[in-house]
Protein backbone atom coordinates (compact mmCIF):
# COMPACT_ATOMS: atom_id res chain seq x y z
CA UNK A 1 0.00 0.00 0.00
CA UNK A 2 2.71 2.36 0.95
CA UNK A 3 4.99 1.52 -2.50
CA UNK A 4 1.30 1.96 -3.84
CA UNK A 5 0.90 5.44 -2.56
CA UNK A 6 4.60 6.39 -3.59
CA UNK A 7 4.20 5.47 -6.97
CA UNK A 8 1.23 7.78 -6.74
CA UNK A 9 2.87 10.98 -5.16
CA UNK A 10 5.67 10.05 -8.43
CA UNK A 11 3.50 10.26 -10.47
CA UNK A 12 1.38 12.95 -9.60
CA UNK A 13 4.90 15.02 -9.12
CA UNK A 14 5.63 14.11 -12.96
CA UNK A 15 1.97 15.02 -13.85
CA UNK A 16 2.83 18.53 -12.37
CA UNK A 17 6.33 18.91 -13.67
CA UNK A 18 5.49 18.16 -17.20
CA UNK A 19 2.06 20.77 -16.95
CA UNK A 20 4.86 23.53 -15.97
CA UNK A 21 7.62 22.69 -17.88
CA UNK A 22 5.81 23.82 -21.05
CA UNK A 23 3.45 26.77 -19.60
CA UNK A 24 2.63 28.28 -22.53
CA UNK A 25 1.56 25.27 -24.00
CA UNK A 26 -0.60 23.88 -21.14
CA UNK A 27 -2.31 27.48 -20.33
CA UNK A 28 -3.28 27.65 -24.26
CA UNK A 29 -4.88 24.12 -23.88
CA UNK A 30 -6.66 24.94 -20.44
CA UNK A 31 -7.66 28.10 -21.80
CA UNK A 32 -9.64 26.38 -24.88
CA UNK A 33 -10.94 23.85 -22.29
CA UNK A 34 -12.02 26.15 -20.11
CA UNK A 35 -14.24 28.30 -22.61
CA UNK A 36 -15.39 25.76 -23.71
CA UNK A 37 -17.41 24.65 -20.89
CA UNK A 38 -17.91 28.56 -19.55
CA UNK A 39 -20.41 28.28 -22.59
CA UNK A 40 -22.84 25.96 -21.11
CA UNK A 41 -22.47 27.42 -17.41
CA UNK A 42 -23.42 30.35 -18.69
CA UNK A 43 -26.58 28.95 -20.33
CA UNK A 44 -26.98 26.71 -17.07
CA UNK A 45 -27.29 29.72 -15.22
CA UNK A 46 -29.58 31.80 -17.67
CA UNK A 47 -31.96 28.87 -18.03
CA UNK A 48 -31.93 28.46 -13.53
CA UNK A 49 -32.64 32.15 -13.67
CA UNK A 50 -35.38 32.35 -16.33
CA UNK A 51 -37.04 28.85 -15.61
CA UNK A 52 -38.60 29.93 -12.42
CA UNK A 53 -39.36 33.57 -13.33
CA UNK A 54 -41.19 32.64 -16.03
CA UNK A 55 -43.29 29.95 -13.36
CA UNK A 56 -43.89 33.22 -11.26
CA UNK A 57 -45.31 35.16 -14.06
CA UNK A 58 -49.09 35.35 -13.24
CA UNK A 59 -50.49 33.88 -17.23
CA UNK A 60 -54.26 34.18 -17.85
CA UNK A 61 -54.35 33.41 -21.14
CA UNK A 62 -56.97 34.99 -22.80
CA UNK A 63 -58.84 34.91 -26.43
CA UNK A 64 -61.05 38.14 -27.30
CA UNK A 65 -63.50 37.35 -30.04
CA UNK A 66 -64.53 40.33 -31.69
CA UNK A 67 -67.36 40.57 -33.28
CA UNK A 68 -68.47 41.78 -37.26
CA UNK A 69 -69.66 45.46 -36.75
CA UNK A 70 -72.52 44.13 -38.93
CA UNK A 71 -73.61 41.42 -36.33
CA UNK A 72 -77.28 41.58 -34.98
CA UNK A 73 -77.68 42.62 -31.11
CA UNK A 74 -77.23 40.00 -28.54
CA UNK A 75 -75.42 37.98 -30.63
CA UNK A 76 -72.66 38.69 -29.18
CA UNK A 77 -74.26 36.69 -25.84
CA UNK A 78 -75.61 34.30 -27.86
CA UNK A 79 -72.05 33.28 -28.99
CA UNK A 80 -70.78 33.63 -25.89
CA UNK A 81 -73.07 31.16 -24.22
CA UNK A 82 -72.70 28.72 -26.99
CA UNK A 83 -68.69 28.76 -26.39
CA UNK A 84 -68.81 28.20 -23.19
CA UNK A 85 -71.57 25.36 -23.16
CA UNK A 86 -69.22 23.63 -25.99
CA UNK A 87 -65.48 24.12 -24.61
CA UNK A 88 -66.48 23.67 -20.59
CA UNK A 89 -63.80 21.89 -20.02
CA UNK A 90 -61.11 24.73 -21.45
CA UNK A 91 -62.82 27.61 -20.87
CA UNK A 92 -62.69 29.32 -17.23
CA UNK A 93 -64.89 32.15 -17.80
CA UNK A 94 -66.33 34.00 -20.75
CA UNK A 95 -67.43 38.01 -20.53
CA UNK A 96 -69.32 39.79 -23.32
CA UNK A 97 -68.32 43.19 -23.60
CA UNK A 98 -70.87 45.17 -26.02
CA UNK A 99 -69.83 47.97 -28.27
CA UNK A 100 -72.21 50.31 -26.26
CA UNK A 101 -70.30 48.99 -23.05
CA UNK A 102 -66.89 49.78 -24.35
CA UNK A 103 -67.49 53.18 -25.75
CA UNK A 104 -68.68 54.23 -22.29
CA UNK A 105 -65.33 52.40 -21.25
CA UNK A 106 -63.18 54.29 -23.37
CA UNK A 107 -64.74 57.49 -23.21
CA UNK A 108 -63.74 57.40 -19.29
CA UNK A 109 -60.14 57.53 -20.79
CA UNK A 110 -59.30 61.77 -21.24
CA UNK A 111 -57.09 60.77 -24.53
CA UNK A 112 -59.74 58.82 -25.95
CA UNK A 113 -63.15 61.17 -25.30
CA UNK A 114 -61.82 64.31 -27.40
CA UNK A 115 -61.72 61.84 -30.54
CA UNK A 116 -64.59 59.20 -29.79
CA UNK A 117 -66.39 62.52 -29.56
CA UNK A 118 -65.62 63.61 -33.14
CA UNK A 119 -66.74 60.27 -34.98
CA UNK A 120 -70.48 60.43 -36.31
CA UNK A 121 -70.84 56.80 -34.55
CA UNK A 122 -69.76 54.11 -32.34
CA UNK A 123 -66.81 52.33 -34.40
CA UNK A 124 -66.42 49.77 -31.50
CA UNK A 125 -67.00 46.28 -32.53
CA UNK A 126 -68.85 43.67 -29.64
CA UNK A 127 -66.43 41.53 -27.76
CA UNK A 128 -66.07 38.18 -26.23
CA UNK A 129 -63.39 37.96 -23.72
CA UNK A 130 -62.71 34.37 -23.28
CA UNK A 131 -60.40 32.59 -20.07
CA UNK A 132 -58.94 29.63 -20.81
CA UNK A 133 -58.34 26.89 -17.64
CA UNK A 134 -54.73 26.50 -16.58
CA UNK A 135 -53.04 23.65 -17.86
CA UNK A 136 -49.61 22.75 -19.03
CA UNK A 137 -51.21 22.44 -22.90
CA UNK A 138 -52.93 25.41 -22.65
CA UNK A 139 -50.56 27.45 -25.60
CA UNK A 140 -51.66 24.20 -27.85
CA UNK A 141 -55.05 24.43 -26.51
CA UNK A 142 -55.42 28.74 -26.94
CA UNK A 143 -53.71 27.85 -30.23
CA UNK A 144 -56.46 25.32 -31.55
CA UNK A 145 -59.92 26.80 -30.05
CA UNK A 146 -58.26 30.26 -31.86
CA UNK A 147 -58.48 28.75 -35.15
CA UNK A 148 -61.87 27.55 -34.64
CA UNK A 149 -63.56 30.22 -33.62
CA UNK A 150 -61.74 32.19 -36.31
CA UNK A 151 -64.04 30.56 -38.94
CA UNK A 152 -67.04 31.00 -37.37
CA UNK A 153 -69.06 33.92 -39.55
CA UNK A 154 -69.68 36.94 -37.28
CA UNK A 155 -66.35 36.66 -35.70
CA UNK A 156 -64.40 39.26 -37.33
CA UNK A 157 -60.68 39.59 -35.15
CA UNK A 158 -59.57 36.93 -32.84
CA UNK A 159 -57.09 38.39 -30.66
CA UNK A 160 -54.80 35.40 -28.39
CA UNK A 161 -53.35 37.37 -25.53
CA UNK A 162 -50.86 36.36 -22.80
CA UNK A 163 -49.51 33.44 -24.67
CA UNK A 164 -46.26 34.81 -24.42
CA UNK A 165 -45.29 33.26 -21.44
CA UNK A 166 -46.73 29.74 -22.83
CA UNK A 167 -44.07 30.57 -25.84
CA UNK A 168 -41.13 31.58 -23.26
CA UNK A 169 -41.72 28.33 -21.43
CA UNK A 170 -41.78 26.04 -24.32
CA UNK A 171 -38.16 28.40 -25.58
CA UNK A 172 -36.84 27.29 -22.29
CA UNK A 173 -37.64 23.60 -22.25
CA UNK A 174 -35.63 23.82 -26.08
CA UNK A 175 -33.00 25.82 -24.59
CA UNK A 176 -32.65 23.12 -21.68
CA UNK A 177 -32.52 20.45 -24.82
CA UNK A 178 -29.97 22.62 -26.23
CA UNK A 179 -27.94 22.62 -23.13
CA UNK A 180 -27.64 19.15 -22.86
CA UNK A 181 -26.34 19.21 -26.81
CA UNK A 182 -24.25 21.98 -25.72
CA UNK A 183 -23.11 20.20 -22.94
CA UNK A 184 -22.34 16.77 -25.37
CA UNK A 185 -20.08 18.76 -27.65
CA UNK A 186 -17.81 20.29 -24.51
CA UNK A 187 -17.32 16.61 -23.63
CA UNK A 188 -15.73 15.90 -26.95
CA UNK A 189 -13.84 19.21 -26.76
CA UNK A 190 -11.91 17.93 -23.94
CA UNK A 191 -11.71 14.59 -24.72
CA UNK A 192 -10.06 15.89 -28.22
CA UNK A 193 -8.07 18.33 -26.38
CA UNK A 194 -6.84 16.32 -23.57
CA UNK A 195 -6.08 13.38 -26.16
CA UNK A 196 -3.98 15.43 -28.22
CA UNK A 197 -1.93 17.14 -25.27
CA UNK A 198 -1.37 13.60 -23.86
CA UNK A 199 -0.53 12.03 -27.14
CA UNK A 200 2.09 15.16 -27.88
CA UNK A 201 3.47 14.27 -24.32
CA UNK A 202 4.13 10.76 -24.68
CA UNK A 203 5.74 11.92 -27.60
CA UNK A 204 8.00 13.39 -26.19
CA UNK A 205 8.81 11.48 -23.27
CA UNK A 206 9.27 8.15 -25.31
CA UNK A 207 12.55 7.87 -24.11
CA UNK A 208 11.78 8.02 -20.51
CA UNK A 209 8.95 5.70 -20.88
CA UNK A 210 11.07 3.05 -22.89
CA UNK A 211 13.75 3.64 -19.84
CA UNK A 212 10.78 3.18 -17.54
CA UNK A 213 10.31 -0.26 -19.22
CA UNK A 214 13.70 -1.06 -19.23
CA UNK A 215 14.03 -0.83 -15.22
CA UNK A 216 10.91 -2.49 -14.42
CA UNK A 217 7.89 -0.05 -14.97
CA UNK A 218 4.60 -1.79 -15.64
CA UNK A 219 2.15 -0.49 -18.04
CA UNK A 220 0.22 1.37 -14.87
CA UNK A 221 3.32 3.29 -13.98
CA UNK A 222 3.81 4.50 -17.30
CA UNK A 223 0.23 5.53 -17.70
CA UNK A 224 -0.29 6.72 -14.52
CA UNK A 225 1.48 10.46 -14.69
CA UNK A 226 -0.92 11.04 -18.00
CA UNK A 227 -3.56 10.03 -16.42
CA UNK A 228 -3.02 12.86 -13.60
CA UNK A 229 -2.33 15.19 -16.54
CA UNK A 230 -5.16 14.66 -18.01
CA UNK A 231 -7.28 14.92 -14.84
CA UNK A 232 -5.22 17.56 -13.86
CA UNK A 233 -5.75 19.85 -16.80
CA UNK A 234 -9.52 19.45 -17.16
CA UNK A 235 -9.48 19.92 -13.14
CA UNK A 236 -7.74 23.11 -13.73
CA UNK A 237 -10.23 24.20 -16.61
CA UNK A 238 -13.21 24.20 -14.71
CA UNK A 239 -12.31 26.33 -11.96
CA UNK A 240 -11.04 28.71 -14.53
CA UNK A 241 -14.12 27.89 -16.67
CA UNK A 242 -16.68 28.97 -13.48
CA UNK A 243 -14.52 31.99 -12.78
CA UNK A 244 -14.63 32.91 -16.63
CA UNK A 245 -18.61 32.29 -16.37
CA UNK A 246 -18.88 34.63 -13.23
CA UNK A 247 -17.27 37.29 -14.86
CA UNK A 248 -19.57 37.23 -18.16
CA UNK A 249 -22.69 37.12 -15.92
CA UNK A 250 -21.83 40.71 -14.08
CA UNK A 251 -22.36 42.61 -16.84
CA UNK A 252 -25.65 40.71 -18.54
CA UNK A 253 -27.00 41.31 -15.03
CA UNK A 254 -26.77 44.76 -15.19
CA UNK A 255 -28.96 44.27 -18.25
CA UNK A 256 -31.45 41.76 -16.88
CA UNK A 257 -32.17 44.02 -13.98
CA UNK A 258 -33.35 47.01 -15.51
CA UNK A 259 -35.61 44.65 -17.81
CA UNK A 260 -36.68 43.19 -14.44
CA UNK A 261 -37.56 46.38 -12.75
CA UNK A 262 -39.91 47.84 -15.29
CA UNK A 263 -41.89 44.45 -14.88
CA UNK A 264 -41.64 45.18 -11.29
CA UNK A 265 -39.43 42.28 -9.98
CA UNK A 266 -35.97 41.70 -9.39
CA UNK A 267 -33.64 38.92 -11.41
CA UNK A 268 -30.12 38.23 -11.13
CA UNK A 269 -28.46 35.21 -13.19
CA UNK A 270 -26.60 32.76 -10.51
CA UNK A 271 -24.05 30.62 -10.98
CA UNK A 272 -25.25 26.91 -10.98
CA UNK A 273 -25.69 25.47 -7.08
CA UNK A 274 -22.34 23.94 -5.51
CA UNK A 275 -23.83 20.33 -6.09
CA UNK A 276 -24.47 20.77 -9.69
CA UNK A 277 -20.98 22.72 -10.24
CA UNK A 278 -18.98 20.16 -7.99
CA UNK A 279 -20.47 17.10 -9.83
CA UNK A 280 -19.34 18.73 -13.26
CA UNK A 281 -16.23 19.59 -12.24
CA UNK A 282 -16.04 15.59 -11.32
CA UNK A 283 -17.48 14.75 -14.04
CA UNK A 284 -14.96 16.83 -16.01
CA UNK A 285 -12.35 15.41 -14.42
CA UNK A 286 -12.94 11.83 -14.80
CA UNK A 287 -13.48 12.73 -18.76
CA UNK A 288 -10.09 14.32 -19.23
CA UNK A 289 -8.44 11.16 -17.25
CA UNK A 290 -10.08 8.42 -19.28
CA UNK A 291 -9.12 10.48 -22.52
CA UNK A 292 -5.68 10.54 -21.34
CA UNK A 293 -5.77 6.45 -20.50
CA UNK A 294 -6.90 6.23 -24.21
CA UNK A 295 -4.53 8.21 -25.82
CA UNK A 296 -1.36 7.01 -23.57
CA UNK A 297 -2.53 3.62 -24.37
CA UNK A 298 -2.72 4.21 -28.18
CA UNK A 299 0.11 6.28 -28.31
CA UNK A 300 2.65 4.44 -26.13
CA UNK A 301 2.61 0.82 -28.01
CA UNK A 302 6.41 0.75 -28.69
CA UNK B 1 20.40 -19.22 -11.98
CA UNK B 2 19.63 -18.96 -15.69
CA UNK B 3 18.85 -21.73 -17.77
CA UNK B 4 18.08 -21.60 -21.30
CA UNK B 5 16.88 -24.95 -23.05
CA UNK B 6 16.40 -25.62 -26.73
CA UNK B 7 16.39 -21.76 -27.21
CA UNK B 8 15.34 -20.49 -30.90
CA UNK B 9 14.91 -16.68 -31.79
CA UNK B 10 13.96 -15.37 -34.96
CA UNK B 11 12.43 -12.17 -36.03
CA UNK B 12 9.28 -12.53 -38.75
CA UNK B 13 10.25 -15.31 -41.32
CA UNK B 14 13.99 -14.53 -41.49
CA UNK B 15 16.90 -16.44 -40.17
CA UNK B 16 17.42 -17.56 -36.70
CA UNK B 17 19.69 -15.16 -34.67
CA UNK B 18 19.99 -17.79 -32.17
CA UNK B 19 19.44 -21.12 -32.52
CA UNK B 20 19.20 -24.01 -30.20
CA UNK B 21 20.68 -22.68 -27.71
CA UNK B 22 21.72 -24.61 -24.13
CA UNK B 23 23.19 -23.40 -21.13
CA UNK B 24 23.07 -22.78 -17.42
CA UNK B 25 24.46 -20.23 -15.27
CA UNK B 26 24.61 -20.38 -11.16
CA UNK B 27 24.03 -17.97 -9.14
CA UNK B 28 27.00 -15.80 -8.62
CA UNK B 29 29.25 -16.61 -11.86
CA UNK B 30 31.06 -14.24 -13.61
CA UNK B 31 30.49 -14.90 -17.37
CA UNK B 32 31.65 -13.48 -20.89
CA UNK B 33 29.52 -13.69 -23.95
CA UNK B 34 32.09 -12.88 -26.35
CA UNK B 35 31.74 -13.50 -30.43
CA UNK B 36 31.38 -11.43 -33.41
CA UNK B 37 29.22 -8.29 -34.24
CA UNK B 38 26.12 -9.90 -35.53
CA UNK B 39 26.35 -13.38 -34.15
CA UNK B 40 23.44 -12.72 -31.52
CA UNK B 41 25.38 -11.77 -28.14
CA UNK B 42 22.88 -8.89 -27.66
CA UNK B 43 19.76 -10.51 -28.50
CA UNK B 44 20.85 -13.14 -26.04
CA UNK B 45 21.14 -10.80 -23.07
CA UNK B 46 17.39 -9.27 -24.16
CA UNK B 47 16.02 -12.94 -23.71
CA UNK B 48 17.81 -13.03 -20.32
CA UNK B 49 16.36 -9.53 -19.50
CA UNK B 50 13.11 -10.48 -20.45
CA UNK B 51 12.94 -7.45 -23.08
CA UNK B 52 11.78 -10.11 -26.07
CA UNK B 53 10.44 -13.28 -26.32
CA UNK B 54 12.16 -16.05 -27.30
CA UNK B 55 10.66 -17.62 -30.88
CA UNK B 56 11.08 -21.32 -29.32
CA UNK B 57 12.36 -23.19 -26.32
CA UNK B 58 12.16 -22.76 -22.28
CA UNK B 59 13.95 -19.81 -20.58
CA UNK B 60 14.26 -20.07 -16.98
CA UNK B 61 15.22 -16.87 -14.85
CA UNK B 62 15.67 -17.15 -11.03
CA UNK B 63 13.74 -20.44 -11.25
CA UNK B 64 10.76 -18.57 -13.29
CA UNK B 65 9.82 -19.50 -17.41
CA UNK B 66 10.47 -16.20 -18.59
CA UNK B 67 8.86 -17.12 -21.72
CA UNK B 68 5.84 -18.20 -20.56
CA UNK B 69 5.16 -14.98 -18.23
CA UNK B 70 2.36 -12.86 -18.91
CA UNK B 71 3.01 -9.64 -20.20
CA UNK B 72 1.72 -8.06 -16.72
CA UNK B 73 4.63 -10.28 -14.50
CA UNK B 74 7.58 -9.04 -16.76
CA UNK B 75 7.85 -6.07 -15.29
CA UNK B 76 8.74 -7.51 -12.12
CA UNK B 77 11.22 -9.74 -13.94
CA UNK B 78 13.08 -7.20 -15.48
CA UNK B 79 13.65 -5.36 -11.91
CA UNK B 80 15.55 -8.38 -10.36
CA UNK B 81 17.87 -8.38 -13.72
CA UNK B 82 19.78 -5.25 -13.94
CA UNK B 83 20.53 -4.55 -17.78
CA UNK B 84 22.95 -1.88 -19.27
CA UNK B 85 22.85 -2.11 -23.22
CA UNK B 86 25.43 -0.92 -25.68
CA UNK B 87 23.69 2.72 -25.47
CA UNK B 88 23.20 3.99 -22.21
CA UNK B 89 20.00 5.37 -22.52
CA UNK B 90 20.39 8.00 -20.21
CA UNK B 91 17.94 10.80 -19.95
CA UNK B 92 19.28 14.08 -20.52
CA UNK B 93 16.22 16.23 -19.48
CA UNK B 94 17.36 15.36 -15.75
CA UNK B 95 20.58 15.29 -13.78
CA UNK B 96 22.56 11.89 -12.72
CA UNK B 97 21.22 11.09 -9.60
CA UNK B 98 17.49 12.00 -11.35
CA UNK B 99 18.15 8.92 -13.42
CA UNK B 100 19.24 6.99 -10.91
CA UNK B 101 16.20 7.52 -9.00
CA UNK B 102 13.72 6.25 -11.68
CA UNK B 103 13.88 2.62 -10.84
CA UNK B 104 13.28 3.27 -7.35
CA UNK B 105 10.40 4.99 -8.30
CA UNK B 106 8.88 2.43 -10.31
CA UNK B 107 9.78 -0.25 -7.61
CA UNK B 108 7.74 2.49 -5.63
CA UNK B 109 10.56 3.21 -2.93
CA UNK B 110 9.76 6.99 -0.61
CA UNK B 111 11.63 9.69 -2.01
CA UNK B 112 14.18 9.92 1.38
CA UNK B 113 14.75 6.22 1.35
CA UNK B 114 15.16 6.58 -2.87
CA UNK B 115 18.07 9.74 -2.23
CA UNK B 116 20.08 7.67 -0.13
CA UNK B 117 19.86 4.79 -1.97
CA UNK B 118 20.45 6.43 -5.38
CA UNK B 119 23.44 8.36 -3.61
CA UNK B 120 25.29 5.13 -2.26
CA UNK B 121 24.52 3.63 -6.03
CA UNK B 122 26.36 6.33 -7.19
CA UNK B 123 29.00 5.99 -4.57
CA UNK B 124 29.89 2.22 -5.63
CA UNK B 125 30.43 3.10 -9.43
CA UNK B 126 32.61 6.31 -8.39
CA UNK B 127 30.60 9.04 -9.41
CA UNK B 128 30.38 10.44 -5.71
CA UNK B 129 29.91 14.32 -5.91
CA UNK B 130 28.86 14.17 -9.31
CA UNK B 131 24.82 13.65 -8.55
CA UNK B 132 24.16 17.11 -9.50
CA UNK B 133 25.97 16.92 -13.42
CA UNK B 134 23.64 16.69 -16.62
CA UNK B 135 24.60 13.02 -18.01
CA UNK B 136 26.12 15.05 -21.24
CA UNK B 137 28.40 16.89 -19.02
CA UNK B 138 30.17 13.20 -18.26
CA UNK B 139 32.38 11.33 -19.87
CA UNK B 140 31.64 8.59 -21.69
CA UNK B 141 32.97 6.36 -18.82
CA UNK B 142 31.16 8.31 -16.49
CA UNK B 143 28.00 8.34 -18.27
CA UNK B 144 28.46 4.44 -18.34
CA UNK B 145 29.10 3.98 -14.90
CA UNK B 146 25.83 6.26 -14.51
CA UNK B 147 23.60 3.17 -16.23
CA UNK B 148 25.43 0.86 -14.04
CA UNK B 149 24.16 2.93 -10.79
CA UNK B 150 21.24 2.74 -12.38
CA UNK B 151 20.75 -0.76 -13.43
CA UNK B 152 22.08 -2.05 -9.98
CA UNK B 153 20.02 0.63 -7.62
CA UNK B 154 17.27 -2.12 -6.85
CA UNK B 155 19.96 -4.51 -6.00
CA UNK B 156 19.27 -6.80 -8.71
CA UNK B 157 20.32 -10.44 -8.18
CA UNK B 158 21.53 -10.68 -12.03
CA UNK B 159 23.29 -8.10 -14.15
CA UNK B 160 23.43 -8.34 -17.57
CA UNK B 161 25.69 -5.44 -19.95
CA UNK B 162 25.97 -5.60 -23.74
CA UNK B 163 29.51 -4.22 -24.59
CA UNK B 164 29.82 -2.05 -21.70
CA UNK B 165 33.49 -1.00 -22.86
CA UNK B 166 32.76 -0.44 -26.26
CA UNK B 167 34.65 3.35 -26.83
CA UNK B 168 36.38 4.09 -24.00
CA UNK B 169 39.56 4.02 -23.35
CA UNK B 170 41.57 1.27 -21.74
CA UNK B 171 41.61 2.80 -18.16
CA UNK B 172 38.11 3.48 -18.21
CA UNK B 173 37.38 0.25 -19.74
CA UNK B 174 39.20 -1.48 -16.21
CA UNK B 175 37.48 0.67 -13.87
CA UNK B 176 34.12 -0.40 -15.45
CA UNK B 177 34.89 -3.84 -15.26
CA UNK B 178 36.57 -3.82 -11.70
CA UNK B 179 32.68 -2.14 -10.63
CA UNK B 180 31.24 -5.22 -11.96
CA UNK B 181 33.47 -7.45 -10.44
CA UNK B 182 32.95 -5.92 -7.34
CA UNK B 183 29.38 -6.18 -7.88
CA UNK B 184 29.97 -10.16 -8.89
CA UNK B 185 32.19 -10.50 -5.66
CA UNK B 186 28.54 -9.93 -3.29
CA UNK B 187 27.16 -12.65 -4.80
CA UNK B 188 25.36 -10.60 -8.19
CA UNK B 189 25.19 -12.85 -11.25
CA UNK B 190 27.14 -11.04 -14.30
CA UNK B 191 26.67 -11.34 -17.73
CA UNK B 192 28.93 -9.52 -20.09
CA UNK B 193 28.94 -9.55 -23.65
CA UNK B 194 32.15 -8.50 -24.86
CA UNK B 195 34.32 -9.14 -27.75
CA UNK B 196 37.52 -7.35 -26.23
CA UNK B 197 40.00 -10.71 -25.75
CA UNK B 198 42.10 -8.48 -23.57
CA UNK B 199 39.56 -7.67 -20.69
CA UNK B 200 38.10 -11.52 -21.05
CA UNK B 201 41.34 -13.07 -20.01
CA UNK B 202 41.90 -10.44 -17.75
CA UNK B 203 38.35 -10.57 -15.87
CA UNK B 204 36.74 -14.09 -16.84
CA UNK B 205 35.48 -17.00 -14.96
CA UNK B 206 33.68 -18.58 -17.48
CA UNK B 207 33.45 -17.60 -21.73
CA UNK B 208 30.80 -18.43 -23.95
CA UNK B 209 31.43 -17.97 -27.34
CA UNK B 210 28.61 -17.82 -29.75
CA UNK B 211 28.68 -17.26 -33.36
CA UNK B 212 25.98 -16.94 -36.27
CA UNK B 213 23.31 -17.67 -33.54
CA UNK B 214 24.97 -20.83 -32.23
CA UNK B 215 27.12 -21.88 -29.32
CA UNK B 216 30.81 -22.66 -31.24
CA UNK B 217 32.33 -23.73 -28.38
CA UNK B 218 31.22 -26.03 -25.31
CA UNK B 219 29.65 -23.52 -22.21
CA UNK B 220 31.69 -23.53 -18.86
CA UNK B 221 34.88 -23.16 -20.21
CA UNK B 222 36.89 -21.32 -18.15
Amino acid sequence: MKRWLNQHRYAFSVALRRLWSQPFSSLCNILVISLSLAVPIVVAAVLDTARPVAMQIPVSAEVTLYLDRSAPSGAASRLGNELREKHADDIETVEVIDRERALTELRQRPAWSEALAALPDNPLPDAIVITLRQHPEIATTSSRLSEQWRSIGTVDTVQVDSTWVQRLQSLLDFLSIGLWLLALGVAIVVLATVFNTVRLQALTQREEIAVARLVGATESFVRRPFLYLGALTALLSCGLATVAAWLALQPLNSVIDRLASSYGTQVSLQLPDSVSLLLSVLVITILGALSARWSVTRNTAF
Amino acid sequence: MIEFQHVFKSYGRGRNILADINFRIQPGEFVFVSGPSGAGKSTLLKLIGGLEPPSRGAILVNGHRSDRMPARARPYLRRAVGVILQDTHLLYDRNAIQNVLLPLAVAGHAPAQSQSRARAAMEKVGLSGKEDLNPVEMSGGEQQRLAIARAIVNRPSILIADEPTANLDEDSARRIMDVFKDFNRVGVTTLIASHDRSLMAAYANRTMRIDTGRFTDAPGVT
